[in-house]
């Protein structure tokens, strides 16, 4: 038989005694189960830095008036080859203006000295902060995260110490200082954790690499350079190494960059480790297109761009041009 | 309320948890534990201890929170499958920075104590074939194809110099002919051969040798006397110190090409991806030069003869099909043997019983087949 259901209303027997007692009994799993949650949160997980929102998309950092531009120019002088190709490109005052902050991404991967050339030069990267500082820039920072310690691979790769020297502030990875990042389409670069603290505030990057034979991807020189942003496990890209590089010259648009081919490591890249494996080839690049400074590195390798997978592939995706004479690349001389 | 009642109430809103609890509170109801099932597991219902039954609202309203609370777990589920695992890694990491390497299961040893004119500079370092990379990039992969077990390195200070240091790398690669793969594919172009353990040479700055399962590499700042003199002492002391039940030798391998136009040195052994072939593994190669000619011979032995004339089909396909070479139609000595033309250089194949073997961009067809007939021959005198 059905009774009428009983309306909700406070049972009769509850006594003042039971209510308060149940009520703190309430309060008390509610302070333990937020106790708990205080307890499990990350105040610091990968990509919050503890402040501000996390990264989305790497800004665009290419100076869109500047247009296409590269400079080849040959000699054995660092510093010389640099300040030509910059003159020819119409001056870095065409890049950096007054107030920029300027990051510059050397290739510090490996605590190796500068002579194997298994690293940006020191000489090249201080003379790379002179001419930001001189064109008025506020400040140049100068960061990789390599695949050695990175203290040591400052240190000993002679990089730390040249960029302090002029004016640079060098700044070392820590843990904190990464964001998750997705490439907008990409297949490898998702939720990936991305160097993000130093380009806080940065208006210019700037990338400086040198020509090397990489064992898996055919060769290391710009696009590869980005490489160094990443954190994680990364090695496992190494299982789609032309993937990677494709998607990294689609996440990194720089203002420009500088190949180094004055020493090119043709053989055993990208440690190298013997003098052996270098080739005097006498030749530096300056480019606002990563993928044409590439492909001309190619040449020094004694390959073309159809050697290397990912430049044509980044090329179709609107990272640059292989054909890199369509540039109409400034040439000069200093030797 | 009874003091029976009261009591159950406690035990009950331990087992029930947070949530029971506040449905409890919202219904103003409370929950008794029903036995479900043989497992004897206690779920919580909402029921009327005073005898009455639950209304609709409150049925309504505990079926609403328990179908929150399974959404919640539903999407907290969802959410941690697609979790990527870059990130939990990079954290587990600290960050992104590169983690130092998890100490691997089996490693070479470096020595105990260091030649008088070197110090330590750093502590020693440790990679498996898992973390290899995290110390040579892209270069892991040429050791890995060639079976690596882990490696050793440490840099050395000379105090007597400002400057200057070296850093030993010592490679577990698991057999001696594994390191000599590694120690040939690597060899520079223009050394000078030491009589030390093995197999060595100096290029520069740099000196490299196999020691049994060994292959040791001591990468220097520099080539000035004083440091390359550490180098040799360093040397030295290792194989002096690294006692091995086996040598690499290869004499056996080496012997089976022809000596005449053999540039001397260049025998090595390629592990994996012969000729951009994944196929194609565990290859012996030597370069020639005879006049004009300049061409590369290869000897592949295998278990059998079938599977060698299985590796030559294989290897035909790949120069025919992958690469676009056009085979030519008359096919030279020895019988089953192969010429294709890749565009300007030319690649011969054959086999000889168990051996696979060939000439590898050969500048012309009458070229390649010379030089398939001569190894041919040569096989042929070999057991």
């Amino acid at each position: 038989m059905n009774e009428p259901t009983p309306a909700l209303a406070p049972d009769p027997a509850t006594t003042r005694r039971a209510f308060l007692r149940r009520s703190l009994e309430a309060g008390a799993a509610i302070a333990a189960t937020g106790g708990l949650a205080a307890w499990l949160w990350n105040r610091h997980p990968p990509g919050t830095l503890g402040r501000g929102a996390p990264a989305s998309l790497m800004p665009d950092f290419s100076v869109r008036d500047a247009g296409a531009k590269m400079a080849i120019v040959t000699g054995a002088d660092r510093v010389r080859t640099l300040r030509r190709a910059l003159d020819a490109m119409g001056g870095i005052g065409r890049f950096i203006k007054p107030g920029d902050r300027v990051l510059l991404k050397v290739n510090a991967a490996f605590a190796a000295p500068a002579i194997l050339s298994a690293t940006t030069n020191p000489e090249l990267a201080a003379e790379l902060v002179r001419l930001c500082h001189a064109a008025g820039a506020s400040a140049v920072l100068v960061t990789d995260n390599p695949i050695n310690d990175p203290e040591s691979c400052f240190a000993l790769s002679g990089i730390g110490a040249a960029a302090s020297a002029a004016g640079a502030t060098v700044v070392l990875p820590r843990p904190g200082d990464f964001a998750p990042l997705t490439l907008p389409g990409g297949r490898l670069i998702r939720n990936w954790p991305v160097l993000h603290e130093p380009f806080r505030g940065v208006t210019k990057l700037i990338g400086v690499a040198p020509v090397k034979h990489h064992a898996r991807a055919g060769a290391s020189m710009t696009i590869k350079n980005w490489y160094g942003l990443l954190g994680g496990r990364r090695n496992q890209f190494h299982q789609d190494i032309n993937g990677i590089i494709v998607e990294l010259s689609q996440l990194v648009r720089p203002t420009f960059v500088v190949l180094d081919g004055t020493m090119s490591m043709l053989t055993n890249g990208p440690t190298g480790g013997s003098l052996a494996d270098l080739k005097p080839t006498h030749t530096l690049v300056v480019s606002t297109d990563p993928v044409a400074a590439d492909s001309f590195g190619a040449t020094l390798l004694g390959r073309t761009s159809r050697d290397l997978p990912y430049l044509a592939r980044a090329a179709q995706l609107g990272g640059g041009t292989t054909d890199y004479e369509s540039l109409r690349p400034a040439r000069d001389d200093v030797s | 309320m009874h003091r029976g009642d009261d009591k159950r109430c406690g035990a009950l809103d331990k087992g029930c948890g947070v949530a029971g609890y506040l449905l409890n509170q919202c219904i103003g109801a409370r929950l008794d534990p029903i036995r479900w099932g043989r497992a004897g597991l206690t779920f919580p219902m909402a029921t009327l201890t005073s005898g009455r039954k639950p209304s609709a609202r409150e049925t309504a309203a505990g079926v609403f929170v328990f179908l929150v609370l399974g959404a919640v777990l539903a999407w907290l589920l969802h959410t941690q499958a697609r979790f990527s695992p870059a990130v939990s890694i990079a954290f587990q990491d600290g960050g992104g920075v590169a983690a130092q390497a998890p100490p691997p299961v089996r490693l070479p040893d470096l020595l105990s104590s260091w030649p008088a004119a070197l110090h330590p500079m750093s502590p020693p370092e440790s990679f498996s074939a898992d973390t290899l990379s995290d110390k040579i990039d892209g270069k892991a992969e040429v050791y890995l194809a060639a079976g690596v077990a882990g490696m050793k390195c440490q840099r050395l200070a000379l105090p007597a110099t400002s400057s200057s240091w070296i850093e030993l790398f010592v490679y577990d690669m698991g057999k001696p002919a594994n390191a000599f793969s590694v120690f040939s594919s690597q060899k520079r172009a223009d050394v000078t051969d030491l009589p030390l353990a093995d197999y060595a040479y100096r290029a520069g700055n740099q000196m490299a040798f196999v020691q049994g399962q060994f292959y040791v590499e001591i990468v220097a700042t520099d080539e000035a006397p004083a440091t390359l003199d550490a180098c040799a002492a360093l040397a030295q002391a290792y194989v002096i110190a690294t006692v091995v039940a086996v040598h690499a030798n290869v004499s056996a391998d080496s012997a089976l090409f022809p000596k005449e136009g053999l540039v001397a040195g260049s025998v090595s052994l390629l592990s994996a991806d012969v000729f951009g072939f994944d196929a194609l593994k565990d290859v012996f190669v030597a370069h020639y030069r005879s006049g004009p000619d300049e061409v590369t011979l290869f000897i592949a032995r295998r278990a059998t003869a079938s599977e060698a004339r299985a590796g030559a089909s294989a290897l035909r396909g790949f120069f025919v099909d992958d690469c676009g070479g056009r085979e030519s139609p008359h096919p030279p000595e020895p019988a089953g043997a192969a010429v294709i033309d890749e565009g300007g250089t030319f690649e011969g194949i054959f086999t000889s019983g168990r051996y696979l073997a060939g000439v590898h961009q050969a500048p012309d067809r009458e070229s390649a087949v010379r030089w398939m007939k001569r190894l041919a021959d040569r096989l042929s005198q070999s057991p």
